[in-house]
């Protein structure tokens, strides 16, 4: 463990990297910017933000959680580690090609799983407020598709009819669907299930066989994003980070915690993006989503219940200048949310809404106002990409 | 359809073009509910239908046998001990010890060859609201907690079939209470006299038991609530791979149903949404029973099971009519199920059926064969899938690693290119491997299909491009009756 001890106000003095949420919403207008691309990485389970990115320098770190901290992690600057399955990751921030938001989450504090997933991707003002999402709601104002990588079409997709998904299929004695049939099977029904019907016809004529791991997946997307008629969106899905027991492992080198596997599938994901959109990850933002954070505490089992703030990791050519922008909350019980949880002092829609801004070319105050329905949400679009 | 069928599409698994057709279909579909419910199957494709056998349905304490020789099996594996470490052994490990297979195949056998239609709908419903997710852990436990929990409590009251699951072990593993300890109990007291000491509360099924399976969130309450209901929870639960000497010195038995080990609980009196709850092994009946009993529980579930049986967006008066049903019967599954019959057969809308029941029906509809016999688990088959295989491509499967909120009923979350194509696929493979008995034209005669569905099979060009019509009509999907 780093020798080096900051409080929190030498940190906020000490680290250019770190951002207060003091400023003004700053007004701009990116329309003449060429399109980029946006790809989600959905954690689901409620990544343990303090476990990814550890906040090395802060001295109650230790104290609130030292089972939970292994002794491997990278070093950012004194003030924050990253954990050792994000070794791509980390390269990449030394490359200016990743940022970290920490102490961050959805404006969500009820430790619901199932509604914070629904508030992270339908990104309305309570969770089951939205029958679409804040992805497809911004790729509907652009008018640009998005491809979800998923069997099923995440309700973070929903609400352009030009998005679509994809999986693999491997069912025995079964022939590609012929398309005249397929058309006559969507004239018959009715509305949005004829139009999806009518995209099986379209799709059908080329076959894709890759494997269905996040990472086969996320090259895949990165290809397919990279061509000139590609989606310019793509959603992947990585389970699993609900890790109420074994979150790290017991001998301090965490390589088979829960959360280091995890941990480590999503540094792969993003590493097969970039391999996958060759050129264009110049004009790339990734950035990872979760439904909430877990407890500072460990729990008795080796493992953290649902907390409140986490952190988000960006990545993309679409960064120029690597950070880690946070807004230090502390760690000490009466810092926490609720005497328990990392307190969330960045508003990740914010951060969400400076992704939207950077490659679908939208201005912030309609970003703001028609797709997270809250004209108030503050511009953090500078601290991101400047 | 005519009303058979759509009262077999909505709450049942479709009628083989071999059952009779019932006259009274309301008295029929009650006295489903009733019906003898033996798991029928098929030893090989297309042989005789029988009983599922005896030795493939080990009990509880079996299965925890074999789960410890398992493990113990793969401890030697990588010690490279006793030659477990070669292919051979390492594969008939997996095949004597793990139930996944059998009990995955056993549930997909039952639905496309069982008489008891609507009990087995009413099975999935429940074993969905308290889904227990594959984490390997769990895999030889969750068919056990279908047959045993479930579908053997489907005539009883929803308070034994709530204590029952939530004392499950597979349930007390999927959510990590086996682990959990009382942060005032004897055993964590002790070990945290030492450094290293690993001991206290995982509040991961307490927060479910009150959100996902009984009050939900509209209730209101608190953090603390949950943290008390996870301390009622405290104790219960022991490692499926415990030995029988662990288990009698910690839990005093060596049943996993009933494994509650004092020395982990914690002791004193909890308050949970304003119920106190006394200490000890019998908190856990107090809590499930004021639970199961509560108004939101009430209203909660009612809603879903409006919503899985009746409609996508259900009425309030359908709602009212389950809840009070409900109300009035404390609970008792016979009366909440024959009210939901009861408003389905009402209700003309059209309900979309989930993947896994439009597999199970498309099947029974065609009397094809689509499942592997039980005697042929482990050999290869040209046409036929495993069975896992199938419903992981089909998108739903009740021995998937799934999140434990469980599948929901409405379309939307079911609508997307790739699902649709494989109602395609499916269809056409039941077609091409499956020895389908029936041609669309007999199919549509005897369910009454509409202009729309015979409309759109007369388009199709061939017997084979007929048949995936049929069975991807908005009619035999569940999504439009006109």
């Amino acid at each position: 463990m780093s020798k080096i001890k900051f409080d929190r106000r030498d940190f906020i003095k000490a680290s250019a990297a770190s951002l207060f949420l003091a400023g003004v919403p700053i007004a701009g207008y990116t329309k003449d910017r060429p399109p980029g691309n946006i790809a989600v990485i959905l954690l689901e389970g409620g990544m343990d933000g303090l476990t990814a990115v550890p906040p090395i320098g802060d001295p109650d770190l230790l104290r609130m959680r030292a089972s939970m901290t292994p002794t491997d992690y990278l070093t950012l600057n004194p003030f924050f580690g990253l954990h050792p399955s994000l070794a791509n990751y980390a390269a990449l921030m030394a490359r200016n090609e990743a940022t970290v938001i920490h102490a961050t989450s959805f404006p969500y504090t009820k430790r619901s799983h199932f509604e914070g997933q629904n508030l992270m991707e339908g990104g309305g003002l309570s969770p089951f407020a939205e029958k679409t999402g804040w992805l497809g709601r911004a790729l509907e104002l652009a008018n640009l598709p998005g491809r979800a990588l998923s069997l099923d079409m995440p309700l973070i997709l929903r609400g352009h009819n030009d998005n679509d998904n994809f999986f693999p299929a491997s069912i025995r004695k079964s022939k590609r669907p012929n398309a005249n049939l397929v058309d006559m099977i969507a004239m018959s029904h009715q509305g949005d299930v004829g139009n999806l019907f009518h995209k099986v016809a379209k799709k059908s004529a080329n076959k894709v066989n890759i494997p269905r791991d996040a990472t086969s997946l996320a090259k895949y997307a990165g290809q397919e994003m990279s061509r000139a008629d590609g989606p310019v969106a793509s959603v992947i899905r990585v389970k699993r980070f609900d890790t109420h027991a074994n979150q790290v492992a017991d001998d301090g080198k965490d390589t088979h915690g829960n959360h280091a596997i995890q941990l480590a599938i999503v540094d792969d994901v993003i590493a097969a993006y970039r391999e996958g959109l060759g050129d264009a990850w110049q004009d790339t933002i990734i950035l990872t989503l979760t439904e909430f954070g877990r407890t500072v505490a460990a729990n008795g089992t080796r493992g953290t219940d649902h907390g409140y703030g986490s952190a988000g990791l960006l990545a993309g050519g679409s960064i120029t200048s690597s950070r880690v922008i946070a807004d230090w909350p502390g760690l000490r019980k009466q810092d926490q949310y609720e005497e328990r949880d990392l307190m969330a002092t960045i508003d990740y829609r914010s951060i969400c809404a400076a992704c939207i801004e950077r490659s679908l070319g939208l201005d912030h105050d309609k970003i703001a106002s028609e797709i997270f329905f809250d004209s108030q949400l503050p511009r953090l679009y500078d601290y991101v990409f400047s | 359809m005519n009303e058979s069928f759509r009262i077999a599409q909505k709450l049942g698994l479709m009628f083989k073009p071999s059952d009779p057709l019932p006259k009274d279909m309301q008295a029929w579909a009650i006295s489903q509910l009733h019906a003898p419910s033996p798991a029928l199957g098929q030893p090989h494709k297309f042989a005789t239908i029988a009983p599922w056998p005896d030795h493939l349905q080990p009990n509880l304490k079996k299965r925890a046998h074999m789960w410890r020789l398992y493990r113990e099996n793969k401890k030697k594996e990588r010690e490279r001990k006793d030659g477990q470490d070669t292919q051979v052994a390492k594969e008939a490990n997996r095949r004597n010890n793990l139930m996944r297979d059998k009990d995955e195949l056993k549930f997909a056998q039952r639905n496309v060859y069982g008489d008891d239609q609507l009990r087995l709908r009413f099975a999935a419903f429940w074993a969905n609201h308290f889904t227990i997710g594959n984490t390997f852990d769990t895999s030889s436990m969750i068919g056990h907690a279908i047959d045993e929990a479930i579908i053997a409590n489907l005539n009883g009251d929803f308070a034994n079939m709530l204590y029952l699951v939530t004392t499950h072990p597979g349930m007390l593993t999927y959510l990590d209470n086996v682990w959990s300890a009382g942060e005032r109990s004897p055993h964590t007291k002790r070990c945290r006299k030492r450094p290293d000491c690993q001991a206290g509360l995982n509040d991961n099924l307490g927060r479910e038991l009150l959100e996902l399976h009984t009050l939900s969130p509209a209730a209101g309450y608190t953090e603390a609530d949950i943290r008390n209901a996870a301390m009622v929870l405290s104790g219960w639960g022991m490692d499926f791979g415990a030995s029988t000497q662990d288990m009698l010195e910690r839990a005093k038995t060596t049943n996993h149903w009933q494994a509650f080990k004092p020395r982990y609980a914690e002791p004193g009196l909890k308050k949970v949404f304003g119920k106190t709850i006394y200490a000890g092994k019998n908190g856990l009946k107090q809590l499930t029973d004021y639970l199961a009993g509560n108004e939101y529980t009430i209203r909660f579930i009612s809603t879903k099971l409006c919503q899985h049986f009746v409609s996508d967006k259900p009425k309030r008066t359908d709602i009212a009519y389950i809840s009070e049903a409900w109300r009035q019967s404390n609970g008792q599954l016979d009366v909440i199920h024959t009210a939901v019959i009861e408003r389905a057969i009402a209700s003309d809308e059209a309900k979309f059926i989930w993947p896994m029941t439009w597999l199970f029906q498309v099947i029974r509809l065609s009397e094809a064969t689509f499942f592997k016999g039980w005697e042929d688990i482990y050999n290869y088959d040209d046409d036929i899938m495993n069975t896992q295989k199938i419903f992981a491509e089909l998108g739903q499967s009740f021995w998937s690693s799934r999140q434990p909120d469980g599948y929901s009923s409405k379309k939307e979350e079911w609508l997307s290119a790739e699902m649709l194509e494989r109602r395609i696929r499916f269809a056409d493979a039941i077609y091409n491997i499956g020895r389908v008995k029936h041609s669309t034209t007999k199919i549509m005669d005897r369910m009454g299909a509409n202009e729309t569905t015979r409309r759109l099979v007369a388009s199709a060009d061939s017997r084979r491009h007929k048949f995936i019509a049929l069975m991807c009509s908005p009619e035999l999907m569940g999504l439009s009756y006109v």
